[in-house]
C-alpha cells in the first residue's frame, strides 16, 4: 500500500507517494491519504465538533422520543383529575346553577326554577313589522297588536316582546319563522300549587332573589352562596291538609261574609306546621296582581285580641298555681265594675259557678275574678312562659309582636283573662294551646319537617295533671258548652270558642267581631291543634243570625277535623263508649238548683 | 446497518406520530361527544323539571277534588269505615246456604314433601357420617 502524504508544514505544500515498505506487491494498487500538520488539526477539530453536536442532538432526540412513547403509553397522568373535571361538575352546576326547589313533607313539589324563553326582537331586522305583528297576534293573544307594532317598528336594535313564554308559545313563535326575533332563556321561579302554599312559601323577585315567606327565610340556603351549595328544602306543610283548611276556610268566609279568614293545623309534638292559610291570600306567581291585604298573613303577622280562647290559659293557671281547685269556683251573679269598666257575661247564668262551668259556658265574670286571684305578676309570668309576650320565632320573616297593654295592674289582669287587652297572633295562640294540650311541654313551632329525634329542647309550662283537666275541659266545651258545632264524630275534639270585638282607633267596634276557635284532638291523647278564626263575619239564616264563634269558626272546626282525621291517620273511636266517656270524665260540681219533681 | 437503523428509527417515529395524532383525534371526538352528551342530559334534566312542575300542577288538590267529586262516589270517611284488621269479623258461613260439606280435616294435613338426602358423606358441627345416605 503507497502513502500519499499532504504536508502543509513546510511554506510549499507538497505531495509526496511512497510506496509501501518491505512488501512489494506489484498487485497493490490501495493508497492511503496522510494528512500531516495543520490541515490534520482542523480536520480533527470538525470531526469531534461533529460528534459532538450528533450526541448532542441523539440525546435530545431520545429525550423526546422517551417522553413521546411514555406519553403515548401512559399519558400526563392529569388526566384524571381533567376527565373528572370535565364529568363531574356539568351534572352539578346544572342543578346548583339554579334555585333549589321547595318541597313539602311528602315530597310534593311547591317551589322550582324553570328556564322559560323570553321573546325579543331587533326591530332592524324584521322585515315587515306589520306583517310580523299581525302573525305573531295569533300566538302571543294577551298582546294587542298595536303594542306589537309599535314595538317592531321602534329605532332600537333590542326590544322585549314578551318574558317567560310558555314552551308551546315557544314552539309556534318559532314556526311562524318571522325574522328578526330571537328567544333568550332566563330563569323564572315557578309555583306548581298556585295560592295553596302562598303566604308561608312567600315569593321572589325578577332576580330570582326571595323577598317574603321561607323564600325570603332561606334565601341563601334556595339561591346558594359562595360558601355553601344550594339545599332543597322541606318544608313542614302537607298540601292535603293545607287544601282542606284553605277549602273549609274560603267556603266558609263565603257563607259568613267574613272579610278574611284564617287557620293552621299544628302538631303538638313536634311543632310543626301542617297546614298554615290565611285568606284572602294570593298567587305566588304573579304577586304584583294583589292587594297588600292578600300578602298580610293573618295568622304570623297579624295580631288580634282573641277573645274567650285565652280563658284556657287562665283556667290552667289558675288550677297550676293552685289558686282554685276544680271544685272551686265563683259567684258570677253581678256583672265586675270597675275603673269605669264593666265585665259582663254573654250568656249570663246569674249565679255561682264551678271553675268547669265558667270554663263551658265562658264566663268573663268568672275568668276576671280568677285571673285577680291568682294576681297580675303571675298571671304577666304565666303567659310569659307560654310566649305570648313576645315576638314568636319562626322561620318566616312576617312575624307579628304582641301588643302589651301599658300597664298591667289589677284591671289588666281580669281583661286579659278573657282575651281583652292583649293582643297575640294567631300563631302564638295555637302554640300556647299546643302546650296546655301536650302534657304541659312549650315546643316551638316550625314551618320545616322536623325529625322527632332532632327535637329542640322543651320547656314545662304547666304540669301534665294540670294538662290532663284542661284536655278534659276542653273536651267538655265542644260536648255541652260553646263549642258543639266543633265536633267531629270519633275525632274527640275539643276546643274553645273566642269570640271578640275588633278594637278600631282605640274603641271597640260593635259590629265587627273576630270569632275564633282553637281545638285538639283526639283529646285522650291529643296530636294536632286546629286553630280556625274568621275576620267579621256575619250571621245568616242558618245561624238565626248569631254571628258568635260557636256559629261561624267552630263549624270550620267539625267540618276540617273529619276530612283530615283519616289523611293524619289518626284512628277514630266510639264516643259514647264507656271507656272514652271515663277517660274523658269531668266531675262540673255545679251548684244550680235542680227543679224539685214530684 | 446503518441504513437500517435510519430506516428503523424512521419507521418508528411515523408510526409514533400517527398514532399520537390518531389518539388526539379521538380524543377531539371523545370530547365533542361530551359535550353533546353533557348537553343533552342538561336538556333532558330541564324536561324532567318541567314535566315534574307541570305533573305537580296538573295534581293539585283542588283539581283532584274537582274530578274525585265528577267521577268518583266518594264522600267524607266516617268514623265506622275505619276499623283495624283484628276487628274485621271473620267470614260467617251459612249452613242453609252452602250444603257442601266441610271437610273434618284439611286435606293433606298429614302429607309432608318428600326431600332428597344430600348425595355424598355429611358432616355436621357434632357429627361426621362418612359413608354415602343413599
Amino acid at each position: 500500500m503507497s502513502e500519499l502524504t499532504w504536508s502543509t508544514k513546510s511554506p510549499r505544500p507538497r505531495i509526496t507517494l511512497t510506496p509501501s515498505l518491505g512488501q512489494n506487491h506489484p498487485d497493490d494498487h490501495h493508497m492511503a491519504l496522510r494528512l500531516e500538520g495543520s490541515a490534520k488539526e482542523t480536520l480533527e477539530q470538525g470531526r469531534n465538533r461533529l460528534v459532538m453536536a450528533g450526541v448532542i442532538f441523539a440525546f435530545c432526540f431520545v429525550v423526546l422520543a422517551s417522553r413521546l412513547i411514555g406519553l403515548a403509553i401512559s399519558g400526563i397522568g392529569g388526566e384524571e383529575a381533567v376527565a373528572s373535571e370535565i364529568d363531574a361538575p356539568p351534572p352539578a352546576a346544572i342543578s346548583e346553577s339554579k334555585r333549589a326547589e321547595i318541597r313539602d313533607r311528602n315530597g310534593v313539589l311547591l317551589a322550582t326554577t324553570l328556564t322559560t324563553a323570553s321573546l325579543f326582537a331587533d326591530p332592524k331586522k324584521v322585515i315587515n313589522p306589520k306583517e310580523a305583528a299581525a302573525r305573531l297576534m295569533t300566538v302571543l293573544d294577551d298582546l294587542s297588536e298595536a303594542t306589537i307594532l309599535s314595538r317592531l317598528a321602534s329605532a332600537k336594535n333590542f326590544i322585549w316582546l314578551k318574558r317567560n313564554l310558555t314552551p308551546t308559545q315557544q314552539y309556534q313563535v318559532n314556526s311562524l319563522g318571522i325574522p328578526g326575533l330571537y328567544f333568550r332563556e332566563e330563569e323564572k321561579r315557578f309555583y306548581p300549587m298556585g295560592p295553596l302554599v302562598s303566604h308561608v312559601m312567600g315569593f321572589t323577585d325578577v332576580d330570582n332573589h326571595g323577598i317574603a315567606g321561607v323564600e325570603k327565610y332561606f334565601d341563601a340556603q334556595l339561591g346558594g352562596s359562595d360558601e355553601r351549595s344550594v339545599r332543597e328544602l322541606n318544608l313542614s306543610l302537607d298540601v292535603r291538609i293545607q287544601h282542606a283548611l284553605r277549602d273549609e276556610l274560603s267556603r266558609h268566609m263565603s257563607i259568613f261574609r267574613a272579610i278574611g279568614a284564617a287557620g293552621m293545623v299544628l302538631d303538638v309534638k313536634t311543632g310543626e306546621i301542617l297546614g298554615m292559610v290565611s285568606l284572602p291570600d294570593f298567587d305566588p306567581n304573579r304577586p304584583g296582581d294583589f292587594s297588600g291585604d292578600a300578602k298580610f298573613n293573618r295568622i304570623s303577622l297579624g295580631v288580634y285580641e282573641m277573645g274567650s280562647t285565652f280563658k284556657t290559659f287562665t283556667t290552667a293557671m289558675g288550677l297550676d298555681t293552685g289558686t282554685v281547685g276544680l271544685k272551686g269556683g265563683y259567684d258570677a251573679t253581678e256583672p265586675i265594675s270597675k275603673a269605669g269598666f264593666r265585665i259582663r257575661d254573654d250568656h249570663p247564668k246569674k249565679r255561682w259557678l264551678s271553675v268547669p262551668e265558667i270554663y263551658m259556658y265562658s264566663s268573663n265574670i268568672g275568668a276576671a275574678k280568677m285571673a285577680d286571684d291568682v294576681g297580675p305578676k303571675k298571671h304577666k309570668a304565666f303567659l310569659a312562659k307560654l310566649g305570648l309576650l313576645e315576638k314568636p320565632s319562626l322561620e318566616i320573616p312576617e312575624l307579628g309582636a304582641p301588643i302589651l297593654p301599658p300597664r298591667w295592674n289589677s284591671l289588666e289582669t281580669m281583661t286579659i283573662s278573657f282575651g281583652h287587652g292583649l293582643s297575640v297572633s294567631p300563631l302564638q295562640l295555637s302554640t300556647g294551646i299546643a302546650a296546655i294540650v301536650n302534657g304541659g311541654n312549650y315546643i316551638n313551632p316550625t314551618v320545616i319537617r322536623r325529625d322527632e329525634e332532632k327535637m329542640t329542647p322543651v320547656r314545662q309550662v304547666i304540669s301534665a295533671k294540670t294538662s290532663d283537666i284542661m284536655r278534659r275541659l276542653m273536651r267538655l266545651v265542644v260536648e255541652k258548652g260553646t263549642g258543639g258545632k266543633a265536633s267531629a264524630a270519633g275525632y274527640l275534639v275539643g276546643g274553645k270558642t273566642g269570640t271578640a270585638e275588633k278594637a278600631v282607633g282605640g274603641r271597640y267596634k260593635r259590629d265587627a267581631l273576630i270569632a275564633s276557635f282553637v281545638s285538639a284532638f283526639p283529646m285522650n291523647d291529643p296530636r294536632y291543634v286546629v286553630f280556625a278564626m274568621l275576620d267579621e263575619p256575619k250571621g245568616n239564616a242558618q245561624t238565626h243570625g248569631f254571628r258568635s264563634a260557636g256559629w261561624t269558626a267552630a263549624p270550620i272546626v267539625g267540618r276540617l277535623i273529619s276530612r283530615i282525621g283519616p289523611i293524619l291517620s289518626i284512628q277514630p273511636v266510639d264516643e259514647e263508649s264507656e271507656a272514652v266517656q271515663k277517660a274523658m270524665f269531668i266531675p262540673i260540681n255545679s251548684r244550680e238548683k235542680k227543679l224539685a219533681s214530684f | 446497518m446503518k441504513l437500517n437503523l435510519t430506516v428503523i428509527s424512521l419507521v418508528l417515529v411515523a408510526a409514533v406520530s400517527f398514532g399520537l395524532y390518531q389518539l388526539s383525534y379521538e380524543v377531539q371526538e371523545l370530547e365533542k361527544d361530551l359535550k353533546v352528551l353533557n348537553k343533552n342530559i342538561s336538556e333532558n334534566k330541564e324536561s324532567v323539571r318541567i314535566l315534574k312542575a307541570e305533573w305537580t300542577y296538573q295534581n293539585r288538590p283542588d283539581v283532584l277534588q274537582a274530578l274525585s267529586s265528577k267521577y268518583l262516589p266518594l264522600l267524607l270517611i266516617a268514623p265506622y269505615q275505619v276499623a283495624s284488621v283484628g276487628e274485621v269479623p271473620y267470614p260467617q258461613v251459612d249452613p242453609e246456604q252452602y250444603s257442601v260439606p266441610v271437610p273434618r280435616h284439611h286435606p293433606r294435613r298429614d302429607y309432608s314433601p318428600v326431600m332428597p338426602l344430600p348425595k355424598g358423606p355429611i358432616q355436621l358441627a357434632t357429627f361426621t357420617y362418612e359413608g354415602n345416605l343413599q
